[in-house]
C-alpha cells in the first residue's frame, strides 16, 4: 500500500520533486514520501451505480480506494473536498482504445498497380501472414502518455482497454488506468481481450486483398490455433514429415476463448458476418465494436446475442446547400444523418447490451455533446451511465474493482457540476485518489443586481452566469450597455463600461472588484482619472433563463426500410396465394407454351396450371389477359450483391475464400435485377486466379438478410479461370512474377493443386485410421481449407464453373479433369465453345455464354453471337448469362439475340435463361420452369418475353411478389418526397447538427467485374483511414 | 437449332467468297439503276409508304412511289413483305479506331495532352477492321467516329462503313470538335474518400482550365481575323470554324451541372452545341429544346448512376426528350457494341417513343446533328441511295433480319468475321 500511495503522490505532483520517483522493485533513492491519501468528498449527489443515487453524500477514499459512501459527516483527519452542487459518478471505462501503445506505421494508401507482395518475412514465431499480430501483448509495450490521458480524463474516463489497432489479429490488449505513474502500476490487467478486425492495416502482403479473403484468413488461423494446440510438440507427423513449427501467434490464439476478443465492425452487415464467423469456432467470449448503423438491422443484431462497444461519432450531414449538388445526395445518407443519434436508443430499446467508447470521434470533447444528443433521442441516462461504468467493467472482467462508487472499488470518480446527462459539466476526475481538476469546484457567485452610484447617478450593474460564462451590463434607466473586457479570476473581477453609450457620462469606466459574500468591493476608475471605492450590495439574483426549449430535432422524419436505402420496403414481404388468369404461359418444360392459361400459386409453389381454373377462396386474382408468364430468369454468372472485392486475386489458388461470406443484401442491383425479371443468380468469384473462390447461388430477395439471400440447399460450386486474366496478361507491368504467366503454367498449377489435395485427403485418412494411442503421439494434419475445397471437387460434392474463352484451354481443362478425376460442370463465357462443342458434350460439360460480346480482348476475337446455336446443335446444354448488373436486367433480350443471330426457336431461347441455367446450378428440381410442384418463381411480362418491347410487370420468388412495376412507380415518388423532407431538415439544422464528428456513411460497392483485381481490402480501409486521422490514438 | 433463312442465304454466299474479312470487297460503284419494289418504306421524314418502290440511280434516290416503272437496264429487286429503311447512322463512337480494346497496339483512340482540337479521327480509321462489317450487318451504314482523350479531345469524322481506305470512307472530314467536360460530381468513389468540398474544389479547377483554353483559342481567332497572328498555332487554328459556328461543339457530358456549364460556355461564345452522353438531359429537356441544343444520348440501356434513381430512368429518357422537343440521336459510344444501337432504339419504343421517332433517332436526327441531313438520313428523292432492308421490324430481335444494304447505290456485302467463323465451324466433323 505504501508504494501505491507514493506513486499516487508522485504523479499528482507531476514529478516535480526529484527524489520521489519510485517503484516497487527498485531501491528508493533519497527520502521516502509518506504523504497521506485520505479524502472526503462531501455534500455531493453520488451516483453509486446506474439507477442508484445518494444525495448529500460523503465519499471516503483511502490510498486510492473507496472506503465508504454514506451520508455521515467526514471523519477527522481527512482532506475535505466540498462537492456541494456536484454529482459524482464512478470513473468511466473506454474498452476500445489505442492509448499508451505506439501506433503502427501509416499504411500506404491503396493505388492501382502497386507491386504485389506474396510473402511475409518470418521472424521468431510470427505468423505467415503480415496482418496477424496475435502474439503481441500490448502490456509489454504500454507507456502512459499524459497529454493523451488528459483527452480521456477530461471526458471522465479513468480506465481504458488498449491495443494497437492494426491488422486482422491485432494482439492482446492491456487494461490500464489513465492515471499517472509507472506503467507496471497502471496496468490493471495485462492480458485483456484480443482485438480483431477485417482490415489488414499496415500489412503490405497482397493476401488477403478482399473481405472474403480476410474472412478466410481468420477462419484458417482460428482453425490453425486449434491444430497448433493439439499438434505442437508431437514428433510424428503425417504430411510435412517434420515437427510442427514454433508459431507464437498460433500459441497465443490457442488461449483466445479464455482471453476473449473485441471485433471491430464497420456496419450492420459486418455484425452479422462477424457473429456467424465466431459461431463457427464457438467463440462466445466476444464483444463487437459497433458502427452506428445497428438501428437499421436492430432485430437481427439483437438475435446475435452479442454485446457491443459503441462509438458516439455521428456523420456529417449530406451537402444540400446547392440545389444542383443535391443530385449527389442520396436518401440513405440523409436517413443515416438523421438517425445516427437515435442509434443507441434503438439498441437499448431492443435490449442489446453495450458499453460506450470515444473511438471514432474526431475529437474526444465531442463525446459528451454527442452522448447527450443520444439521450435527447431517447437513450435513458441510467443506460448511458451503465454503458460507461458497470457494463464495460464486466466486459473487462473487473466488475469488483471498477464501475461503481462503493467501498472496495477503485477511487475513480467523476465530479460534475450538474447532471452530466442533461447539461452538467465535468470539473474534475479523480483516478485512484489522484486529482485531475479542470475547473474549480466552487465558482464565486457574482451573479446579481447591484446598485452603483456614479457621481450622483443611480446606475445598476447586472451580472449573470458564472465562470467562463459570466457576463453583465450597466443599466441607466432604459439604457444599458454590455460590459467589456470582463475577466474573472477566483473572486476577483474586472470590466469596463462605455458611459457614453449608457448616457451616463462620456468615456469609459473601468472597474476592479472583489467578491466577499454578497458584497462586491469595487474600485472605480473614472474617465477623468479619478478613483472611487464602493461597496456594492447584491439587490437580487436574476432568475436563470430557462434552456428548456423543446428540441424539435429529435422528431425523426426518416423511414427505416428493408434494406435501409432508396427503394427499400416498409416491411419484409410475405408470401401470397394467387390465381393468375388467362396468361400466355411459357413453361420452359415439356408442356411448351400454353395460351389462355391459368396458374395457381399456393404456399410458394405452382399448385395448378391449366385453363379456366376456379379460384380457391382467399386467393388474390391477377387478370393476366394479354400478358406472358415465364419462370423467373436465372443467371449463371453474376457479381452483384458482393461486398469488398469479387476477386481474392493475390494467390493463384484461393479455393478457401467464399462469396457466401460477403453477401450484400442491400445492393440496389438486386432490386434492379428483379425489375428485369431475374430471380436467381450464381454469384461467382472473379477470374484472377486459376482456382478461384467458392460461389454462392442466391435468390434476389429484396429486403432480407445476407443469410436470407442464399438459395437454400443449392449444391456448392466454385469458380476456376483460364487464359488472359489468370496469367495476368492485362494487369500491368507490376504483375509478371506470379506463377503462372502462361496457359501452359495454368494447366500445371491446377494439376499440382489437385495432387496436393489427394495427398491431403490421404493424410487425413491415415490419421483417422490411427489407434487412440498412436494419435496421442502423432500431430494431426493441419486442416487446410484451400485443399479441403479441392477434395470436395474430387468427391463430386462441389461443381466447377470455369471461366474460359479459347478452344485450346477448353480442351486442356477437359483433358486435365479426365486425368485428375474431376468434372468440369459448366464452362462460363466459353466464347469459343462452338469450336469444341463435341468435346465439351463428350466430357459432359455445359456452357454459359454471352449473347454477343466480343472484340474487347485478344481471347475474344473469335467470339460469335451464334455460339449458342452451334453449341446447342451439338447437344451442349447452353445458357446465356449477364456477368453484369446491367445485362441482368434484360437477360430476356440477351436470350432473344440467339433468335436473331442464328434462328433459335423462341422457346429454346427462353430456356437459355430459365431451365438451362437451373440445370447448370443443380437446382432444376426446384426452379427454372413453370411446372406444378416447383417453387413459384415467375415473371409477368406485358409482351412476348423475347421481344425488345417486353417489360417485366411483376417478379415473384417463392410466392412472394418481390417486384411490381406499379409499386416501383410509387416508391419512386416516395423516395423523392422523403428526400425533400430530410433535405429541408438539414437546411434548417444548426451548424453543429450538420457537422459530423467522425461517423461515416456507407459507400456503395463499385460494379464488380470478373477481372477486377486490386487490393480492395486496402482500398476500402485505407481510403477511409484519413476520416479517423484526427482521432486521438 | 434452325438456322434462319437469311443466314442460310448468307452461308451460300460465303461459300463462294473466300472466308476472311479483309477479303470482303466493298461494293462497286453503281452503274445501272436499281429498282426496289413493293416494300414498306420507312422514310424517316415523310412517314411510312406501304407497298412502295424506290429507284436508285447513280448513287442517289431518283424516285419513290407506288408502281414505279423500271428504267432501261435497271436491276429490279422485289422486297415484297420487307421493310426498307434509310441506312442507319451511329453517332459518337470509336468504330475503326480500336480493334481489340485490351491490346494497346490496336487502339488509336486517345492522344496525350489536354489540347488536341487539331486531331481528326478519320486518319486512324481502319477500313479493314473486322468489327465494322459486324456493325453493318445490323443495318448501320454510317458512323461518326471521334478521338477520346482528356479535355479538348479532337474532331470527329463521319464515315460510311463500306470502303477500301479511310479516304473513300470519309463522308465529312471534320464534323465537330469534341470536348470532355470536367466532372461536376462531388461524390467520391469507393476507394477515394474525398469530401464533397475537396471534390468541388478540384472540379472548379478543371473547369477553369478548360475555360482558359477557350480564352486562348478565342484570342487566337480574333487576332487571326485582324491579321495579327505571328505564326500558326495548329491547335487554335482548328477551333476557328467552331467559333464561326461552322462546326458544332460536341460536349461529352452526363451530369446536369456539366450540361448547364456547357450551355453557358456555348452562349458566351455563340457556339453550336451538341451534348454527347446526356444522362441528365431529361432533367432540363425544356431548356435544351429552347436553346436548340441537340443530344446524342449514349445510354439507352443505362443502369442508374445514382443510388436513388429509378431503374428505368435512362430507358425513359428518349421519350422525355422527344416530348420536350429536343433533337436527339441514340448511340452507345463504344465500338463493337454499336450494332446494338438499333435495339436500344427498339427498347426506347417500349418506353414511349413511336417507331418513327425511334427511327429518326438513328437516321435523320443523327444526320442533322452531323450536318449532313441534306444528303443522308432519310429516304427522299435526291438524297444518297443508302438504304437497308430488314425482313421484319428492324428494332425487335424477333423480326430484325437485315438482308441487303446499299450505300450510295453500291450494294454492300453483308458478310462478317462472326458469320465466317460460324460458317467454318458449322462444317467441323463430329468427333
Amino acid at each position: 500500500m505504501n508504494s501505491f500511495r507514493l506513486s499516487v503522490l508522485s504523479a499528482a505532483m507531476v514529478l516535480s520533486i526529484a527524489p520521489v520517483a519510485a517503484d516497487q522493485t527498485r531501491p528508493l533513492q533519497g527520502i521516502r514520501d509518506k504523504t497521506p491519501n485520505l479524502l472526503a468528498f462531501v455534500n455531493a449527489t453520488v451516483h453509486t451505480e446506474p439507477g442508484k443515487k445518494i444525495d448529500n453524500a460523503t465519499v471516503l477514499v483511502e490510498d486510492g480506494r473507496i472506503t465508504a459512501v454514506s451520508t455521515a459527516a467526514a471523519p477527522a483527519g481527512y482532506r475535505r473536498i466540498d462537492a456541494s452542487g456536484h454529482h459524482i459518478y464512478a470513473g468511466f471505462i473506454d474498452a476500445y482504445s489505442g492509448y499508451g501503445v505506439e501506433k503502427a506505421p501509416e499504411a500506404k494508401a491503396f493505388s492501382f498497380g502497386d507491386d504485389p507482395v506474396y510473402q511475409n518475412e518470418r521472424k521468431g514465431g510470427n505468423a505467415s501472414n503480415a496482418a496477424i499480430h496475435a502474439e503481441r501483448q500490448w502490456a509489454h509495450d504500454f507507456v502512459p502518455v499524459a497529454d493523451d490521458a488528459k483527452g480521456y480524463t477530461e471526458q471522465g474516463f479513468t480506465v481504458v482497454q488498449s491495443a494497437r489497432q492494426d491488422g486482422i489479429f491485432r494482439g492482446q490488449a492491456v487494461v490500464a488506468s489513465l492515471g499517472k505513474g509507472l506503467p507496471g502500476e497502471l496496468i490493471l490487467k495485462a492480458e485483456g481481450a484480443h482485438f480483431m478486425a477485417f482490415d489488414k492495416g499496415s500489412s503490405k502482403q497482397s493476401y488477403p486483398s478482399s473481405l472474403m479473403g480476410s474472412i478466410a484468413l481468420i477462419r484458417q488461423t482460428l482453425s490453425d490455433a486449434n491444430w497448433y494446440r493439439d499438434a505442437y510438440g508431437k514428433q510424428d507427423t503425417l504430411i510435412s514429415q517434420q515437427p510442427v513449427e514454433f508459431n507464437a501467434a498460433l500459441a497465443a490464439l490457442a488461449k483466445l476463448p479464455q482471453a476473449g476478443l473485441v471485433f471491430e465492425t464497420t456496419d450492420d452487415r459486418a455484425v452479422l458476418r462477424v457473429d456467424s464467423l465466431l459461431k463457427e469456432f464457438n467463440l462466445q467470449n466476444a464483444v463487437l465494436l459497433g458502427s452506428g448503423f445497428e438501428y437499421s438491422r436492430v432485430n437481427e443484431i439483437k438475435n446475435t446475442g452479442r454485446s457491443f462497444i459503441m462509438p458516439v461519432a455521428y456523420p456529417e450531414a449530406p451537402a444540400v446547400a446547392s440545389i444542383d449538388d443535391q443530385l449527389d445526395v442520396n436518401l440513405a445518407q440523409l436517413r443515416h444523418w438523421e438517425r445516427a443519434p437515435a442509434n443507441l436508443a434503438a439498441m437499448a430499446n431492443a435490449g442489446i447490451p453495450f458499453a460506450l467508447t470515444t473511438h471514432a470521434l474526431e475529437k474526444k470533447d465531442q463525446f459528451w455533446p454527442n452522448l447527450r444528443k443520444a439521450v435527447s433521442h431517447g437513450l435513458a441516462a441510467d443506460k448511458a451511465l451503465a454503458a460507461l461504468t458497470t457494463v464495460p467493467a464486466a466486459m473487462l472482467g473487473l466488475p469488483e474493482q471498477l464501475g461503481k462508487v462503493a467501498p472496495g472499488y477503485q477511487a475513480d470518480l467523476v465530479i460534475a457540476k450538474g447532471d452530466l446527462f442533461k447539461d452538467g459539466e465535468i470539473v474534475a476526475t479523480w483516478i485512484r485518489g489522484q486529482e485531475h481538476q479542470f475547473k474549480p469546484l466552487q465558482q464565486p457567485q457574482f451573479a446579481g443586481l447591484y446598485n452603483l452610484n456614479l457621481q450622483g447617478q443611480a446606475l445598476k450593474l447586472e451580472l449573470t452566469g458564472e465562470g467562463s460564462k459570466l457576463e453583465g451590463k450597466l443599466i441607466n434607466g432604459d439604457k444599458n450597455v454590455a460590459l467589456k473586457n470582463l475577466s474573472q479570476n477566483d473572486n476577483k473581477l474586472q470590466f469596463t463600461a462605455d458611459l457614453t453609450e449608457a448616457a451616463a457620462g462620456s468615456g469609459v469606466l473601468q472597474v476592479s472588484a472583489t467578491l466577499d459574500g454578497a458584497l462586491l468591493s469595487a474600485q472605480l476608475l473614472l474617465p477623468s482619472g479619478s478613483r472611487q471605492q464602493q461597496m456594492l450590495s447584491k439587490e437580487s439574483v436574476p432568475a436563470k433563463a430557462s434552456d428548456n426549449k423543446a428540441d424539435s430535432d429529435t422528431q425523426l422524419l426518416s423511414k427505416v426500410t428493408y434494406p435501409n436505402r432508396a427503394f427499400g420496403l416498409d416491411a419484409p414481404l410475405t408470401r401470397k396465394n394467387v390465381h393468375i388468369k388467362n396468361a400466355t404461359v411459357w413453361t420452359s418444360d415439356k408442356a411448351g407454351k400454353l395460351e389462355n392459361t391459368d396458374v395457381i400459386v399456393k404456399d410458394g409453389k405452382f399448385s395448378a396450371i391449366g385453363q379456366n381454373l376456379s379460384t380457391p377462396s382467399g386467393y388474390q386474382v391477377i387478370d393476366a389477359t394479354g400478358m406472358h408468364l415465364t419462370a423467373g430468369i436465372i443467371d449463371e454468372h453474376s457479381h452483384i450483391a458482393i461486398e469488398m472485392g469479387v476477386n481474392e486475386g493475390s494467390d493463384a489458388v484461393t479455393s478457401e475464400v467464399q462469396i457466401g461470406d460477403v453477401l450484400d443484401p442491400d445492393d440496389i442491383n438486386i432490386y434492379r435485377g428483379l425489375a428485369g425479371g431475374t430471380t436467381t443468380a450464381q454469384l461467382l468469384h472473379g477470374s484472377a486466379n486459376p482456382i478461384g473462390g467458392q460461389a454462392q447461388i442466391i435468390q434476389l430477395r429484396w429486403g432480407v438478410t445476407p443469410e436470407g439471400l442464399k438459395f437454400k440447399d443449392a449444391p456448392p460450386s466454385i469458380k476456376f479461370a483460364l487464359g488472359e486474366n489468370v496469367k495476368q496478361a492485362n494487369w500491368g507491368e507490376a504483375f509478371t512474377s506470379r506463377y503462372p504467366q502462361t496457359r501452359i503454367g495454368v494447366e500445371t498449377i491446377i494439376r499440382d493443386a489437385f495432387q496436393a489435395a489427394k495427398e491431403y485427403k490421404a493424410a487425413w485418412a491415415a490419421y483417422d485410421n490411427l489407434s487412440r494411442s498412436e494419435k496421442k503421439v502423432t500431430a494431426p494434419p493441419r486442416k487446410d481449407y484451400r485443399l479441403q475445397t479441392l477434395v470436395e471437387i474430387l468427391d463430386k460434392q462441389r461443381f466447377v464453373h470455369t471461366h474460359s474463352y479459347v478452344a485450346s484451354e477448353i480442351l486442356m481443362l477437359i483433358d486435365l479433369a479426365d486425368e485428375v478425376g474431376f468434372k468440369v460442370h459448366t464452362f462460363t463465357h466459353i466464347l469459343e465453345g462452338y469450336k469444341v462443342a463435341d468435346e465439351m458434350k463428350k466430357h459432359g460439360a455445359s456452357a454459359s455464354t454471352f449473347a454477343d460480346w466480343w472484340a474487347y480482348k485478344m481471347e475474344v476475337q473469335d467470339a460469335i453471337p451464334s455460339n449458342t446455336c452451334l453449341m446447342a446443335d451439338r447437344g451442349v446444354l447452353v445458357s446465356v448469362n449477364s456477368d453484369s448488373p446491367d445485362l441482368q436486367r434484360r437477360l430476356n433480350q440477351e436470350a432473344a439475340k440467339s433468335v436473331k443471330y442464328c434462328g433459335m426457336s423462341q422457346e429454346e431461347a427462353l430456356k437459355m435463361v430459365t431451365i438451362n441455367p437451373a440445370i447448370q446450378l443443380n437446382i432444376q428440381d426446384k426452379v427454372g420452369s413453370v411446372t406444378e410442384g416447383k417453387q413459384a418463381d415467375f415473371v409477368l411480362w406485358n409482351a412476348n418475353p423475347l421481344s425488345v418491347y417486353a417489360q417485366a410487370q411483376q417478379t415473384w420468388i417463392d410466392g412472394v411478389p418481390y417486384y411490381d412495376i406499379n409499386r416501383d412507380a410509387q416508391l419512386q415518388q416516395q423516395v423523392l418526397a422523403e428526400k425533400q423532407q430530410l433535405m429541408q431538415k438539414v437546411l434548417g439544422a444548426s451548424d453543429a447538427a450538420r457537422k459530423g464528428s467522425g461517423g461515416t456513411h456507407k459507400t456503395n460497392e463499385p460494379i464488380w467485374h470478373c477481372e477486377d483485381n486490386g487490393d480492395w481490402l486496402k482500398a476500402r480501409f485505407s481510403g477511409g483511414q484519413h476520416l479517423h486521422s484526427h482521432a486521438a490514438l | 437449332m434452325n438456322l434462319n433463312k437469311s443466314l442460310i442465304s448468307l452461308l451460300i454466299a460465303a461459300a463462294v467468297s473466300p472466308a476472311l474479312a479483309h477479303d470482303i470487297v466493298p461494293g462497286a460503284k453503281q452503274t445501272a439503276p436499281v429498282l426496289l419494289t413493293d416494300a414498306t418504306i420507312h422514310t424517316a421524314t415523310k412517314g411510312v409508304l406501304e407497298n412502295a418502290d424506290l429507284l436508285m440511280v447513280d448513287g442517289k434516290i431518283a424516285a419513290m412511289g407506288v408502281d414505279l416503272a423500271a428504267p432501261e437496264g435497271a436491276k429490279v429487286v422485289s422486297l415484297q413483305g420487307k421493310h426498307l429503311y434509310p441506312g442507319l447512322i451511329a453517332l459518337a463512337n470509336q468504330l475503326g479506331l480500336i480493334e481489340i480494346e485490351a491490346v494497346r497496339a490496336t487502339d488509336d483512340t486517345s492522344e496525350v495532352t489536354d489540347t488536341n482540337p487539331d486531331i481528326r479521327a478519320r486518319i486512324a480509321y481502319n477500313a479493314d477492321s473486322e468489327v465494322i462489317p459486324t456493325v453493318r450487318s445490323n443495318g448501320f451504314s454510317y458512323s461518326l467516329v471521334y478521338p477520346k482523350g482528356r479535355a479538348l479531345m479532337g474532331q470527329s469524322s463521319l464515315m460510311q462503313l463500306d470502303a477500301w481506305t479511310w479516304q473513300d470512307a470519309t463522308v465529312t472530314d471534320a464534323v465537330g470538335l469534341h470536348i470532355n467536360w470536367p466532372s461536376t460530381s462531388t461524390v467520391a468513389n469507393w476507394w477515394n474518400h474525398k469530401k464533397p468540398e475537396e471534390m468541388a474544389k478540384e472540379n472548379a479547377k478543371a473547369l477553369q482550365k478548360l475555360k482558359d483554353y477557350f480564352v486562348q483559342a478565342k484570342a487566337y481567332a480574333d487576332a487571326e481575323a485582324a491579321g495579327l497572328n505571328k505564326g500558326v498555332d495548329s491547335r487554335w487554328q482548328a477551333m476557328i470554324p467552331v467559333f464561326k459556328g461552322q462546326r458544332p461543339l460536341f460536349v461529352h457530358a452526363d451530369d446536369l451541372r456539366q450540361i448547364k456549364q456547357a450551355m453557358e460556355l456555348a452562349k458566351q461564345y455563340q457556339l453550336k452545341l451538341v451534348i454527347v452522353g446526356g444522362r441528365d438531359s431529361w432533367r432540363m429537356a425544356n431548356e435544351l429544346a429552347a436553346a436548340n441544343v441537340a443530344v446524342v444520348f449514349t445510354a439507352p440501356y443505362g443502369i442508374p448512376e445514382r443510388d436513388d434513381e429509378a431503374n428505368n430512368t435512362a430507358f425513359q429518357t428518349p421519350a422525355l426528350l422527344q416530348k420536350a422537343g429536343v433533337k436527339f440521336a441514340l448511340s452507345l459510344d463504344g465500338y463493337w457494341d454499336t450494332r446494338n444501337v438499333v435495339f436500344g432504339a427498339g427498347q426506347a419504343i417500349s418506353y414511349g417513343l413511336t417507331r418513327e421517332q425511334a427511327l429518326a433517332a438513328v437516321t435523320i436526327n443523327a444526320a442533322q446533328i452531323a450536318g449532313v441531313a441534306d444528303k443522308i438520313g432519310s429516304l427522299e428523292v435526291g438524297k444518297a441511295a443508302t438504304v437497308v432492308v430488314s425482313d421484319g421490324d428492324i428494332f425487335d430481335y424477333l423480326t430484325h433480319k437485315v438482308s441487303a444494304m446499299w450505300i450510295d447505290g453500291r450494294e454492300v456485302t453483308l458478310n462478317d468475321r462472326n458469320k465466317q467463323l460460324h460458317h467454318k465451324y458449322s462444317q467441323k466433323p463430329a468427333i
